[in-house]
């Protein structure tokens, strides 16, 4: 199995990424893998509501899509949000790159790149975390934003006016369509 | 004219043979002399009936010899031996009628006695008709053979059959004090004593050649005494190590006995042991191989009894093994050593893979075998052959039939996993208690750098793994390709194992679970140290709850994340127990405020006592029986079908069970069918029930075990996420896509015809929908 999957590593990444952290080196692709099919499993068991992920193709076990639900109570409940999540060869010694594919109206979204500005998937990140407490954070995040280190100041200006939030948010919004559609 | 020349050559040769013969003599001198000299001459060879006394040789020795020197002179020689020869032939009726006589002796009675009498008769015949000696070796062997010659010829057919007997015969005769008289020809002289008791036996046959001509006939009597000793003395008979002492019998026994077939000629100690090496390797090889064929065809027996039966391993593996490169120093020491000593080794060892293996299939692969003697016996199989074969080659082919079987075995986990926790009920545990505990050791590959690398013995397979002695733990475990199934059915049985705990003792469960994370790995056993705190936790924060609001409830709490899947049949308890529920949660809340207690209530046993108008009744019933009273205390009748409804989750056959107990216990009473009433003689109404009710979930043997159909359809459950999550993130995916994406899920198995089916099914539930081959959730 180890075998199999060490063979779906993404050869660049195997390689040519960033060394970041201290223990990069000692990570082979295989414990990488194996991490990552762990998480996989215990992700697909977890059965949280409105949090999913799953590898893109049958062939690359470090590219997934993610989907997020918004959290019911807040602004985005009922919408629905693409994110794609990149593992580092040296996963998890490093954080994934996250961003999100559809366009997120909120105060720590870039709302051209997606790019998020979260502690964890930054500086605190830490390798006790994992896809599903990812994306938890994320949903949490949509309905608590952190406006004190806004990417989107505009989006963090109007947070307080859930009114005029939800015209702009409406705005950008594209829903979810399934991609043989789109 | 010829006849001229004729006549001359003619007179020429008759002068000759004239001259030859009469010599020097004047006249025909010499001639008379000759003729008197090959008269007697003839008649001292005559070969005469040895029965009648009045033919024996009286001649006067002198004359003899003198006419034998005139014959030799006028070398005549030859032509005096051609008579001999011819006479013996006219002769050899006589011989022939004792051989008759003997041989229908023998076969009316069957005893070898009557052959050995014929071989004394016969070696009389052959020394009455044996020409002096100083007639020289020619003459002497020319006699022999054809003596032996003749006397083969009349051998009839049940000879060879006396003469084993008789050869057989001869191993009880070399140790006896004194020869029987059979033993002896009659005609020895008293005084003349034999230095062995057989020594005459094999002279005599020596003499008539009879060693040589059945030499292999010989050898084969040794063998099968060899094989009879061994089968007598070595049958079942396992506890004491028996090839020193087959060894030691060879000593004694066989080798004195050899000495006589084997080493007649030896002059010296040193040179019967040369003469006999050949022949005692032969022999002791055959010990070994003796052995060994019997201990092969016991090994499965010998395997049962282990470990009283180590030692009978102990001679199977020397008698055994192959010569391997320290044998080179035996084969050396072979040379030097005494016969006795040598080692001859037998290979046997695909013989015993062959006989175990079969063994195994018909013995103990089958369904008639509990799977705990299965395992115990594959226990004992790599114990005794580690001890047979330390590279582990044999184990390795004798349990692979093993291994598969116990793979396709539903309760082989569950079997082992209780072994490890050393479950009492099993008595004898699987794990040796003085084993040390290790860490699963992992198939390895060669380490290159060992200096002690030595390359796989020859007869190993291609696919054979060099299976590093390992614990029987880690070989058991190995059965299965991961050890997270062990770790799953490890919390199956611990959670059994927890709930069933009454005095809040978990000190044996911690125990067990230290000496799992030393094999398993701490992380792998995570949860079941979580199992194990809400435990302990579930007693501190009751003391708690307790401290603040005494309640009759002991709940436990458990984490519901961590726990396997328990039953979930659950149900909402009526009347006061709700009650009591409901409090308790309360209580619970102002503790932990962010979190909630969900009630499995058909787990657990409850104490009540039962006030009716004249009796009382004390009982512990489960949570369910508890509740079907307490409603009959609300109502004094009930139906069957509204208790059904009343208890909506719960199945019929559930509270006919517990209607039943009641009615045993005397409180109910069925008036008619599926309509119970409660039983008070006095009519009086039953005071309330005071209920100090204990809920602590009490284990029934089948609560949580799911089988093995159960297990099917939860995998398919975890396929069924797997699908949905791709689904989710990907949007639609033909067929194809998801078949080749559900290698993410672990242990999936399933062709693309079965996928195609449980699509359609979940597409039947509403799940999914097909649109062009393309698949897509339903939302």
């Amino acid at each position: 199995m180890d075998q199999i999957m060490s063979s779906l590593a993404p050869r660049g990444a195997a390689s040519g990424n960033k060394p970041a952290g201290g223990g990069a080196g000692a990570e082979s692709a295989g414990s990488v893998t194996k991490r990552l099919s762990n998480e996989l499993m215990t992700l697909m068991m977890s059965s949280s509501p409105g949090i999913s992920a799953f590898p893109r193709s049958d062939a690359n076990l470090f590219d997934w899509v993610g989907t997020i639900e918004g959290p019911a109570g807040t602004v985005y409940a009922g919408l629905k949000f693409k994110i794609s999540i990149l593992f580092p060869a040296n996963y998890p010694m490093s954080p994934p790159a996250i961003k999100f594919d559809s366009p997120c109206y909120h105060p720590n979204v870039d709302i051209n790149g997606g790019g998020i500005c979260l502690d964890i998937l930054q500086d605190k990140w830490s390798a006790v975390y994992s896809v599903q407490t990812i994306l938890l954070s994320l949903q949490s995040l949509l309905g608590e934003p952190n406006n004190a280190s806004p990417l989107n100041p505009d989006a963090a200006a109007i947070w307080d006016s859930p009114e005029q939030f939800k015209v702009q948010l409406m705005k950008y919004y594209r829903p979810v369509v399934d991609e043989a559609e789109a | 004219m010829a006849t001229d020349s004729l006549r001359i050559y003619t007179s020429a040769k008759w002068q000759k043979a004239f001259e030859r013969l009469n010599g020097a003599e004047p006249g025909i001198q010499g001639l008379l002399s000759f003729s008197e000299a090959w008269q007697i001459a003839s008649n001292f060879l005559y070969p005469r009936d040895i029965n009648d006394p009045g033919s024996l040789k009286s001649q006067d020795m002198q004359r003899v010899r003198a006419a034998f020197d005139l014959v030799g002179k006028s070398r005549m020689l030859s032509m005096l031996l051609d008579k001999f020869l011819e006479d013996m032939r006219r002769q050899q009726y006589l011989v022939e009628r004792d051989v008759h006589r003997y041989m229908a002796e023998y076969e009316s009675a069957g005893k070898a006695e009557a052959i050995m009498q014929l071989i004394f008769r016969l070696v009389a015949w052959y020394n009455a008709w044996k020409p002096i000696n100083e007639l020289g070796p020619t003459i002497l062997s020319a006699y022999t053979l054809a003596f032996q010659t003749h006397i083969f010829s009349i051998f009839p057919p049940s000879f060879s059959r006396g003469f084993k007997q008789l050869i057989a015969s001869t191993f009880d005769l070399v140790s006896a004090s004194s020869p029987p008289p059979w033993a002896i020809p009659r005609d020895l002289p008293p005084t003349e004593q034999p230095p062995r008791p057989d020594y005459m036996l094999w002279m005599s046959c020596e003499t008539l050649g009879l060693l040589e001509r059945y030499e292999s006939l010989i050898s084969s009597v040794c063998y099968e005494h060899i094989e009879a000793h061994v089968h007598e003395t070595c049958a079942k008979k396992w506890d004491e190590p028996m090839l020193p002492k087959l060894r030691d019998w060879m000593t004694e026994k066989i080798v004195p006995w050899m000495i006589m077939p084997y080493a007649r000629g030896a002059r010296s100690a040193d040179e019967a042991r040369a003469m006999l090496q050949g022949v005692g390797s032969r022999f002791d090889y055959h010990v070994c191989k003796t052995l060994c064929d019997l201990r092969i065809q016991e090994i499965f027996d010998i395997i049962i009894d282990y470990p009283d039966s180590q030692s009978a391993l102990q001679d199977l593996k020397v008698a055994s093994s192959r010569p391997g490169l320290d044998d080179i120093n035996v084969i050396v020491d072979r040379v030097r050593r005494r016969l006795q000593e040598c080692l001859q080794r037998v290979d046997q060892r695909s013989q015993l893979v062959i006989t175990l293996r079969k063994a195994n299939k018909k013995r103990l692969l089958h369904p008639g075998a509990d799977t705990k003697v299965i395992l115990a016996q594959y226990v004992s199989i790599i114990r005794c052959l580690r001890i047979i074969d330390p590279p582990g080659v044999l184990l390795y082919k004798v349990a692979d039939p093993i291994r598969k079987y116990l793979r396709g075995r539903a309760d082989t986990i569950r079997c082992i996993v209780a072994s490890l926790v050393g479950d009492g009920e099993s008595g004898d545990s699987l794990v040796d208690e003085n084993e040390p505990i290790q860490p699963l050791q992992q198939m390895q590959a060669d380490d290159y750098t060992d200096p002690n690398w030595e390359p796989e013995p020859i007869d190993a397979g291609p696919d054979f793994r060099t299976n590093k002695p390992s614990d029987v733990i880690s070989t058991l475990v190995s059965i299965y390709d991961s050890k997270d199934l062990f770790v799953k059915e490890l919390q199956v049985l611990l959670t059994q194992r927890l709930l069933a705990v009454k005095d809040g003792n978990y000190e044996r469960e911690r125990r067990n679970i230290e000496i799992l994370k030393i094999r398993f790995g701490e992380a792998a056993l995570q949860v079941c140290e979580v199992m194990l705190r809400d435990m302990t936790d579930s007693r501190r924060i009751d003391q708690h709850v307790q401290a603040q609001k005494p309640m009759p409830l002991h709940p436990t709490i458990i984490s519901k994340h961590f726990w396997p899947p328990l039953q979930t049949n659950s149900f909402t308890m009526p009347g006061q127990f709700r009650e009591i529920q409901e409090s308790y949660a309360r209580e619970y809340h102002l503790f932990k405020p962010d979190k909630k207690l969900h009630w499995l209530s058909h787990l657990g046993t409850i104490k009540l006592e039962i006030e009716l108008q004249d009796r009382t009744i004390s009982e512990e019933v489960p949570p369910l029986e508890a509740s079907i009273v307490e409603l009959f205390s609300q109502k004094d009748t009930w139906t069957v079908d509204q208790l059904v409804t009343e208890f909506k989750s719960v199945e019929k056959t559930a509270i006919l069970k517990a209607l039943t107990t009641w009615v045993d216990l005397g409180v109910l009473k069925e008036e008619e069918s599926d309509r119970y009433k409660l039983l008070e003689v006095a009519e009086a109404v039953p005071s309330r029930s005071k209920a100090p009710a204990r809920s602590a979930p009490v284990v029934e043997e089948t609560t949580h075990t799911l089988s093995a159909q159960q297990q099917q359809a939860e995998q398919m459950k975890v396929f069924w996420k797997f699908i949905e999550g791709m689904l989710t993130n990907l949007g639609t995916l033909p067929l194809a896509r998801i078949q080749a994406m559900l290698k993410f899920a672990p242990g999936y198995d399933r062709t693309i015809e079965q996928l195609a089916e449980f699509m359609e099914a979940a597409r039947r539930e509403g799940l999914v929908q097909v649109k062009d081959g393309m698949w897509k959730l339903c939302r």
